[in-house]
């Protein structure tokens, strides 16, 4: 549009003159009409219609043309550009006023046109910005996204939110330009800013608008407020915006920052209150767990101390105490490995491993759980997997004390042990009531309980949790399905380089 | 007792009941074991029990709710097993009508003692109730509202009588508070507890021989308070 203005007043100014030699040829050759008049209204409606459509330069060109024409063609002495009857020195004068007068009122209205569509097209770009802020969810990265956003809905080729943080400046900046605004640059345009709001009418802005040459560009700096209160800069090079614009974009980006603030302090308040609630389900979960093993333990201590106890009965109390106690190791194992898992502290250890290496190891941590289940081992490859199996079979473990604690002792747990491009898939599948469908999106919780099972079954929501935990820790994932054909199952996939057996005898 | 006292054990944890059940029948009582609340009403039906040894955590039913049931049912004792921090069930437990409570973990020697008061009062509810009571060298007359401590009769007002008259009637017992501001200031002074630290406070000045260490008036803290009958060995 910028370029093809010269062009278009060239082509109007053509138009113009053509139009007028147009109507001279007409008037005066071709009707032969010398009446000066009807000629004066016809110049005047072109010299309107040249205002409207181009420039008021062409309308003004066009005006001096027309009265030379009026002059030489239709006023007595017809032919030269003297004047006899003084009387049409006036009416010349007259049609030359009139002439400029209009074409001037005509472009005026034409810029009020030009100047209101254009603060149209500022008002729908910061329409659509505001519902790109207001669609922004992730406060980490809202402000960097706020100043690609202004870069964008207002086509400007640099665009900078600047934050001050002490003596220092967060600068986020967006657009193609790149320009580096430093630190003083910053301090010294911010410090006029903060002394008050004033409103400069005549300009249409609030004071505090600075403008700095930085690279051969010209950078406006526009306080970021809200309210009267400024917390920062905006940037902007590139495109001219209007200054009211500016200010409404300050001010609008001023609320999605405080927005963005707010979504982090209501982020981490919901952080606060999910450990407290965390705390204290592992305190109700604890006082139970605890309380059970230790008052049969105490009773069952005592029982044996007593002498009115028959041997059988004896092996009975000791195995009541044996049970108990491994209930409480295996419960101070799981507070352990969560807070392992919580703290960090577990790292991948990765080695080449035979996936029965794994599951022998799991059933091992829970062989007091697993008594007297049977299971079913399904694990015909011959491929080794580099993964940690000390985490792996952790996992593996919770899933089998899990199965167990679901069925019926008679029923088998079945067992799958899989080597596949991706890695080692474990699946543990049993007999059990299955999982709820309320539970299963909550079942990696920690200390949910299945709707069910929190009556029927003792446990403390912990093992599953502590499985995610520890596989997410070598990037493997688990999750619990149920079986078409009854009972649930529950599938490790942990991504390990795999090969097979005889190769790693030979290297 | 011509036969042994049969005592309904329920709890869903079983190893609770295997170390609980030999102690109990070795002190010749007659066990039988319930894991659920709906077992413990079926067999409550079929052979009532003498006493109810009841855990409040069943899975199929809470067990305040239960200690409800059962006291429609039966005026068999009721001892309520819990968890320490569970003060506002035990409480409930006992306002609606359990006898008295453990908290796990407990001793053996603790819940044993509880069982041989509750049930000395099932079985001496048949004899007549005593004009006086003597524990120790102290000796309440309720016929004529006089206390003697070593001969040496100790001046009580009327409200200070009733308290003692009413935890000593329920001896080696705990009343919870509500139950106590019930009986003595009546139903509308029962959230006022200030009352009864008040006149506990005036009554162990007269009673107990050393107010900053009671040997009769023991408080349950959170739950309320117990006459002790045998303060010797506690």
């Amino acid at each position: 549009m910028v370029s093809g203005r010269p062009w278009s007043s060239v082509v109007g100014l053509g138009l113009a003159l053509v139009a007028i030699a147009g109507v001279t040829a007409t008037l005066h050759l071709w009707l032969r009409l010398n009446n000066p008049t009807i000629a004066a209204l016809t110049y005047l409606l072109i010299i309107l219609i040249a205002a409207t459509v181009s420039t008021l330069r062409v309308a003004t060109a066009a005006s001096v043309l027309g009265v030379l024409c009026l002059n030489f063609f239709f006023m007595p002495p017809v032919g030269t550009f003297t004047i006899a009857d003084p009387q049409n020195w006036v009416a010349l004068f007259v049609f030359l006023a009139v002439s400029v007068v209009a074409s001037n009122l005509s472009s005026v209205a034409r810029e009020r046109a030009r100047e209101a569509m254009a603060r149209r097209d500022e008002l729908a770009r910061l329409f659509d910005l505001s519902r790109d802020v207001l669609l922004t969810t992730d406060s980490r990265e809202a402000i960097g996204q706020l100043a690609r956003f202004v870069s964008r809905r207002f086509a400007l080729d640099f665009v900078a939110i600047c934050l001050p943080r002490g003596d220092e400046w967060d600068v986020f900046d967006a657009g193609a330009l790149g320009l580096q605004l430093t630190s003083d640059q910053l301090s010294k345009a911010f410090a006029g800013v903060d002394g008050g709001l004033e409103f400069d009418a005549r300009a249409r802005t609030y004071a505090g608008h600075r403008e700095i040459a930085l690279d051969d560009h010209r950078v406006r700096l526009v306080p970021l407020r809200l309210g009267a209160r400024a917390i920062g800069l905006l940037a902007a090079a590139g495109r001219p915006v209007e200054p009211g614009t500016l200010d409404a974009l300050a001010g609008l980006a001023a609320i999605a920052i405080e927005r963005a603030h707010f979504l982090d302090e209501r982020k981490s308040a919901e952080v606060a209150r999910r450990s407290e609630e965390l705390k204290s389900a592992l305190l109700a979960s604890l006082g139970h767990d605890l309380r059970t093993p230790l008052t049969a333990i105490r009773v069952a201590a005592s029982n044996l101390q007593a002498s009115w106890l028959a041997d059988v009965d004896r092996r009975e109390q000791s195995d009541v105490i044996l049970t108990e106690v491994e209930r409480l190791s295996r419960l101070f194992q799981n507070i352990l490995e969560m807070a392992r898992v919580d703290a960090g502290a577990l790292a991948a250890d990765v080695r080449w491993v035979h996936p029965s290496e794994i599951l022998e190891a799991a059933r091992d941590q829970v062989v007091h759980t697993l008594a007297g289940r049977r299971l079913e081992v399904d694990a015909a490859q011959e491929r080794l997997v580099r993964l940690d199996p000390r985490l792996t079979a952790s996992a593996l473990a919770h899933l089998l004390e899990n199965a167990a604690q679901y069925t019926a002792p008679g029923a088998p747990i079945e067992v799958k042990l899989t080597v596949n491009a991706e890695g080692l898939m474990i699946s543990v599948r049993d007999h059990g009531p299955g999982i709820g469908a309320e539970d299963l999106p909550r079942l990696f919780d920690r200390f949910y309980r299945g709707q069910d099972a929190r009556a029927r079954v003792s446990g403390t929501g912990m093992g599953l949790s502590i499985a995610r935990g520890m596989l997410a820790v070598e990037r493997g994932r688990v999750w619990g399905e149920n079986c078409p054909d009854g009972g649930a199952r529950f599938t490790i996939l942990v991504p390990a380089e795999t090969k097979d057996a005889e190769a790693s005898q030979v290297g | 007792m011509t036969r042994p006292a049969r005592i309904l054990l329920v709890d869903d944890e079983v190893p609770i009941q295997r170390a609980l059940a030999p102690l109990l029948r070795s002190r010749g009582y007659d066990i039988e074991a319930a894991g659920t609340a709906s077992e413990a009403f079926e067999v409550m039906r079929a052979r009532p029990a003498d006493l109810i040894v009841l855990d409040l955590g069943l899975p199929d039913l809470d067990g305040v709710e239960v200690c409800r049931r059962l006291r429609a049912e039966s005026s068999a004792p009721i001892i309520v097993l819990s968890a320490r921090g569970g003060e506002s069930d035990k409480v409930a437990a006992l306002d609606l009508g359990a006898d008295d409570y453990v908290t796990k973990p407990f001793s053996p020697e603790e819940l044993l003692a509880r069982i041989r008061v509750a049930l000395r009062r099932v079985f001496a509810a048949d004899e007549a109730p005593a004009g006086r009571l003597q524990v120790g060298d102290l000796v309440i007359d309720y016929d004529r509202h006089r206390v003697v401590r070593q001969d040496e009769e100790i001046r009580l007002t009327p409200k200070e009588f009733d308290l003692l008259a009413l935890l000593a009637r329920s001896a080696d017992r705990v009343l919870t508070h509500r139950a106590i501001l019930k009986a003595i200031w009546g139903p509308n002074a029962v959230d006022q507890p200030e009352h009864l630290w008040v006149l506990m406070a005036q009554l162990r000045k007269k009673i107990e021989p050393d107010p900053a260490q009671p040997k009769y008036l023991i408080s349950e803290p959170w739950v309320g308070y117990r006459f002790v009958t045998e303060p010797a060995d506690v």
